[in-house]
């Protein structure tokens, strides 16, 4: 399995990142982390999808809409690594049970002083993992305006 | 004498002739409620329309409304539409590619 976040890192190198977290499973339906919460631990997925979803009024009703779905490979809950540490979205396991490696923000600081060129090639990953999140949300609501501007100047 | 009771006579007929006519003429032009058809009625809301003899009539009753849990996927499947075209966007930058349509409900 290769993890976007470890790309570029030497074997030595992901296997001295990956023993850093724990494995967790998170049965199908089950709760990874809610809107708000602290945000202490990475996760890079290794087995199922991860759906990640924010609130929304719904016939006046609140409900968890989906915003986006996460592979294995794939990272979530970078919020760990940006202030002011707190998700920013909700992630469950979709319909099969997930599993994750999950990284503390600790010991991800501490190891990436330890080794700047790995912290380095992983800062930089995230960078690309974040920057893609970015364009791709900044080209949605482009869409959604598009619209929006249709709609009222008909 | 003879001829001032014949147009007398004449007279009283002509009066009652001319007011059973009248009863007759009263009686076939009267109404009973009960039995009036029932005129359509047309919505004050409903917009001014000229030279048309078919104004429609708003229903009463809202269109149906599917499920929620219907709507939740057919959300979930506008945005999944949409992360696609926008990651089509991105592997190829171009202003056709980041206004192209997709089939979802929510944008036909």
């Amino acid at each position: 399995m290769t993890h976007e976040l470890l790309k570029d890192l030497s074997s030595a190198e992901a296997g001295q990142a990956l023993k850093l977290g724990t494995k967790l499973i998170i049965p199908s339906g089950v709760s990874l982390f809610r809107l708000g919460d602290q945000a202490n631990r990475l996760f890079l997925i290794e087995r199922g999808r991860i759906r990640l979803t924010l609130p929304m009024q719904v016939r006046g009703r609140e409900e968890d809409v989906f915003v986006e779905e996460r592979s294995p490979g794939q990272t979530v809950g970078w919020s760990a690594l940006i202030p002011p540490y707190r998700f920013t979205l909700a992630a469950t396991a979709s319909l099969h049970e997930a599993e994750v490696i999950a990284l503390p923000r600790e010991a991800l600081l501490q190891h990436f002083s330890a080794n700047p060129a790995a912290g380095y090639k992983i800062a930089l990953n995230l960078a690309v993992v974040i920057g893609h999140r970015l364009q791709l949300f900044q080209t949605m609501w482009l869409r959604e305006m598009q619209r929006t501007v249709e709609v009222h100047s008909a | 004498m003879d001829m001032l009771l014949m147009g007398l006579c004449l007279g009283v007929v002509g009066v009652v002739f001319v007011a059973l006519a009248f009863g007759a003429a009263m009686r076939s032009e009267s109404w009973d409620p009960v039995v009036q058809p029932e005129i359509p009625l047309v919505k004050a809301g409903a917009p001014a329309r000229f030279f048309s003899n078919r104004v429609p009539i708003t229903p009463a009753v809202p269109p149906l409304q599917v499920p929620i849990e219907v709507l939740l996927l057919q959300i979930e499947n506008h945005v999944r539409m949409e992360q696609a075209a926008a990651e089509s966007f991105l592997a190829s930058p171009t202003q056709t590619l980041l206004h192209s349509k997709t089939t979802s409900p929510f944008v036909n």
